[in-house]
C-alpha cells in the first residue's frame, strides 16, 4: 500500500504545477506520462554506459533507478528547475559550459 | 548559372534594406516584398550547383607544401544547400504572405528582419568559411531578437532581452573556439582547416584542438537550443507572432545543421565529439518531450516539441555513419515544414479565440474543421505515423542507430515518438474534442483565409515526402558521401 | 616579445572569467550587461594576440619595400580584420540590449534582474 499512497500523493502534488487555474484530468494524466516517461528514458540512457563498461552501466542503472523512484514525483522538480527566469538560464549555461570544457581538456582523449 | 549563387544572399539583404528605407510607400512595399517573396524560392531552382569565389580569388596551390589554400569567402552550392534554400525560401514567402494579407498597413522594419533572417540562414549554409558563418550568425540573432520583440503578446520584450544576454554568452564562446582554431591553422576556410587536421599538420588529441571543438560546441548549443538553452529556445517561440515564430524555428533547424556539418567536416577524427552531439541530444529528447507534455500554453507546448524533435536531428548526426546522417538531414527538412505548419495552425486559433490556455478551450472542431483536420494530419506527421513524412526520417533514424550497434537509442526514440503522439492526443482532445466551456464565445471569428492557404501548401509538401522520400534522401546521401 | 602575448594572453582570460562571474552573480541588469560584454572584448583581444608577431611591422606594402623581407616581417592581417568585424557586431549587440533594457525600465522601475527577468508564469501570476 505504500507505493500506492506515494502516487496518490504524487497525483495531488500535480496540483501545484498548473496552479492558478483549474486542474483538468488531461492534464493529471499528461504529467503522469512525463513521470514514467522520464524514469524510462533516463534509465534507458543510462544503459547506453555498458559501451564503456558492463559493470559500470549495471551499478549505475540500478542507482539511477531507484534514486528517480524514490524522487517521485520528479516533474514539479524538473519543471521548477527550468523556469524560464534569466538566473536559472545563465547558471545552467555557465555550469554547461564549464563541465564541457573540463571533460574535453582532462577527458578529450580517453573516449 | 553560378552567378546566382551569391545572388541568393544578396537578394533578401537588398530587399531588406530597400524595405525599411522606403516603408512609407505602403502599396510599393507590399507589392515589392511580394515580388522578393515569390523570387527566393525561385533562385536556388534555376541555380546551377558549383562553387563561387567572392573576389574572383580562386584557390592557390602551394608548390612548396603541394596544399591548396582558399584566399577568397567560398559559397558551395550542392543538393543540400539548394533544397534547404528553396525550402526556407518557401517559408519565408507563405510567411510574407500571411503577414502583408493581416495588417493592412505594413511595417518596414519588421519585414526587414523577417527579410534579414532569411538572409542570414541562406549565407550560414552557403559559406565554406567558418567566421563569415559567425558573423551571419550574429544577424541571425539579432534578426531573431527583433522579431520576438515586434509581437504584441505580452512579456516578449522580456523574453528578447533574455535571449539576447544568453547569446552574448553563446557568441563570443564561439568566436573564441573559432580564433582556437584560426591560431592553430592561420586560416578560417572550413576546407583548409579540415585538410589541416586530416593531413596530420594539426594534431588532434592537442588541448587547444579539443578546448576549441569545446568552445564552439556551447556556442552550436545555444544556436540550436539544446539543453541548456531549450527553455530560452521554447520560450522566444512563444513570444513570438505565429507567423514568426514558424520562420524562427526553421531559423534555428538551419543554423544548426549548417553549423554542426561544419563541426562535422573538422573535428570528425575526435571520437569524443560523437559522443558529445549524442549526449546532448538525448538530454534535448528527453527534456523537451516531458515537459511538453506539462504545459497547458498550447504556444509553448509547441515550442518543447520542436526542441525535443532537434534532438532526433542531433542523434542521426552524431551517429556519424552515413545512412544516419542522410536520415538526421532528412528529419530536419522534415521538422522544418511541420513545425511551421503547427506554429501557423495554432495561430490560426489564437487568432480566432484570442486564447492560448488549452484549459480554456474546447469543441473547436465544429467551428473550425479545416484547420482542426489540418492539424491532426501535422500532429500525427511530428510524431512519425505513416505515410506521412516524419514517419520516413524516424524510420531512418530507427534503423541507422540499430545498425550501429545502439539499440537503446532506437528503443528512446520510439518511446520518444510515442510520447509526442501523446501530446498531440492530449492536445487535440482538450482543443477540440472536448466540450465547449460555457464562456468561451466563437460567434463571428473567422480564420484567415491566407493562413488556411498556407497550411495547406505545407501539407501537400508533408504528404509529398512521406510518399515520395527518395526525391531528396538519394540527393542528400550523396552530398553525405561527399563529406564523410 | 612573447611576454607581451602572454600578458595580452592572461588579460583576455581575465575578462572571459569576469564576464562569466558577473553573468551569475551581479543582479543589476545593467552592471550584468557590462560584465557579458567582457566576454566579448577578452574574445576579441585573443584573437589580436594571434597576430602579433615579436619585432613585426604593420601588414602594409610601401612602396620600396622587399617583398620577401616583408613576407617574414609583417604581422599575420587576417586576425585584424576579424576583430574589426567583430566589434561592429558587438557594439550593435550592445545596442539592442541597452534598447531592451530602457523599455523595461520604464515598465518596471528597477533595474534589478530578479524582478524584470524572472519566470514568465510568475510575472503574469503575480499581475492579475
Amino acid at each position: 500500500m505504500k507505493l500506492y499512497d506515494q502516487i496518490f500523493n504524487v497525483v495531488k502534488q500535480f496540483r501545484k504545477l498548473f496552479s492558478p487555474g483549474p486542474v483538468t484530468n488531461a492534464d493529471v494524466s499528461g504529467s503522469i506520462t512525463a513521470e514514467i516517461f522520464l524514469i524510462v528514458s533516463l534509465v534507458l540512457a543510462v544503459i547506453l554506459l555498458r559501451h564503456v563498461s558492463v559493470l559500470l552501466a549495471g551499478l549505475a542503472t540500478l542507482v539511477v533507478a531507484i534514486v528517480l523512484i524514490t524522487n517521485i514525483p520528479l516533474i514539479p522538480k524538473f519543471k521548477i528547475e527550468q523556469e524560464d527566469s534569466l538566473e536559472k538560464m545563465l547558471f545552467y549555461a555557465v555550469v554547461t559550459l564549464s563541465i564541457i570544457i573540463a571533460f574535453l581538456y582532462w577527458g578529450g582523449n580517453l573516449v | 548559372m553560378n552567378e546566382l549563387i551569391p545572388l541568393m544572399v544578396i537578394v533578401p539583404l537588398m530587399a531588406a534594406l530597400l524595405i525599411s528605407a522606403f516603408s512609407r510607400f505602403n502599396t510599393a512595399t507590399k507589392v515589392f516584398a511580394f515580388v522578393v517573396a515569390i523570387c527566393l524560392p525561385i533562385i536556388p531552382i534555376a541555380s546551377n550547383y558549383g562553387l563561387h569565389y567572392f573576389g574572383g580569388y580562386a584557390p592557390m596551390l602551394d608548390n612548396v607544401t603541394s596544399v591548396m589554400y582558399h584566399p577568397a569567402i567560398t559559397y558551395s552550392f550542392t543538393f543540400l544547400q539548394q533544397i534547404f534554400i528553396a525550402m526556407i525560401g518557401l517559408l519565408t514567402f507563405l510567411v510574407v504572405f500571411v503577414y502583408l494579407t493581416k495588417y493592412r498597413k505594413v511595417s518596414g522594419p519588421y519585414l526587414f528582419l523577417l527579410f534579414l533572417g532569411t538572409a542570414a540562414v541562406t549565407a550560414m549554409l552557403l559559406t565554406d568559411d567558418i567566421f563569415h558563418m559567425f558573423v551571419f550568425f550574429e544577424i541571425l540573432a539579432l534578426a531573431q531578437v527583433g522579431i520576438v520583440a515586434a509581437s504584441s503578446i505580452d512579456y516578449s520584450y522580456e523574453m528578447a532581452l533574455k535571449y539576447m544576454v544568453l547569446g552574448s554568452i553563446g557568441s563570443p564562446i564561439m568566436l573564441l573556439g573559432i580564433g582556437f582554431l584560426l591560431a592553430l591553422t592561420g586560416s578560417v576556410n572550413v576546407t583548409d582547416i579540415a585538410a589541416a587536421v586530416h593531413n596530420g599538420l594539426v594534431d588532434a588529441t592537442s588541448p587547444v584542438f579539443l578546448m576549441s571543438l569545446g568552445l564552439i560546441f556551447f556556442g552550436w548549443l545555444y544556436a540550436s537550443g539544446l539543453p541548456p538553452f531549450h527553455t530560452i529556445k521554447s520560450g522566444i517561440y512563444s513570444k513570438a507572432e505565429p507567423h514568426g515564430a514558424a520562420l524562427l524555428q526553421s531559423f534555428t533547424v538551419i543554423s544548426m545543421i549548417s553549423i554542426v556539418l561544419i563541426m562535422f567536416r573538422i573535428y570528425a577524427t575526435l571520437p569524443i565529439f560523437e559522443v558529445l552531439i549524442v549526449f546532448f541530444s538525448i538530454l534535448a529528447m528527453i527534456l523537451g518531450v516531458s515537459l511538453a507534455l506539462t504545459q497547458t500554453d498550447f504556444r509553448r507546448m509547441i515550442g518543447f516539441l520542436a526542441v525535443g524533435e532537434l534532438g532526433f536531428i542531433g542523434l542521426g548526426i552524431g551517429l556519424g555513419t552515413n545512412f544516419s546522417i542522410t536520415a538526421g538531414l532528412f528529419q530536419a527538412l522534415n521538422e522544418i515544414i511541420i513545425t511551421a505548419l503547427l506554429f501557423i495552425g495554432f495561430g490560426a486559433i489564437v487568432e480566432a479565440t484570442n486564447e492560448v490556455d488549452t484549459r480554456k478551450l474546447g469543441g473547436l472542431l465544429a467551428y473550425h474543421p479545416k484547420v482542426s483536420i489540418m492539424l491532426l494530419i501535422a500532429g500525427l506527421a511530428m510524431a512519425g505515423v505513416p505515410p506521412l513524412s516524419g514517419f520516413q526520417s524516424k524510420l531512418m533514424l530507427v534503423q541507422a542507430s540499430l545498425s550501429c550497434g545502439f539499440p537503446e537509442i532506437s528503443i528512446l526514440a520510439i518511446m520518444v515518438s510515442i510520447a509526442t503522439f501523446v501530446v498531440f492526443v492530449k492536445t487535440f482532445y482538450t482543443m477540440f474534442l472536448k466540450p465547449k466551456p460555457n464562456d468561451l464565445d466563437l460567434e463571428g471569428k473567422e480564420v484567415p483565409r491566407a493562413m488556411i492557404f498556407t497550411m495547406a501548401i505545407l501539407l501537400i509538401i508533408v504528404v509529398l515526402f512521406g510518399v515520395y522520400p527518395d526525391l531528396v534522401t538519394s540527393g542528400i546521401s550523396n552530398f553525405v558521401g561527399g563529406i564523410l | 616579445m612573447a611576454q607581451t602575448q602572454l600578458a595580452i594572453l592572461l588579460t583576455s582570460v581575465a575578462l572571459i572569467v569576469i564576464g562569466l562571474y558577473s553573468a551569475i552573480f551581479i543582479d543589476n541588469i545593467i552592471k550584468k550587461i557590462i560584465g557579458i560584454s567582457f566576454i566579448e572584448e577578452g574574445a576579441n583581444l585573443f584573437i589580436v594576440a594571434i597576430g602579433y608577431k615579436a619585432g613585426g611591422v604593420v601588414p602594409i606594402l610601401m612602396p620600396g619595400m622587399d617583398t620577401s623581407w616583408f613576407a617574414t616581417n609583417a604581422a599575420y592581417p587576417l586576425p585584424f580584420g576579424l576583430v574589426l568585424t567583430s566589434i561592429v557586431i558587438g557594439a550593435s549587440t550592445l545596442a539592442v540590449m541597452l534598447a531592451l533594457v530602457m523599455v523595461l525600465y520604464r515598465r518596471y522601475g528597477t533595474l534589478s534582474t530578479k524582478v524584470m527577468l524572472s519566470d514568465t508564469a510568475k510575472q503574469e501570476e503575480y499581475n492579475e
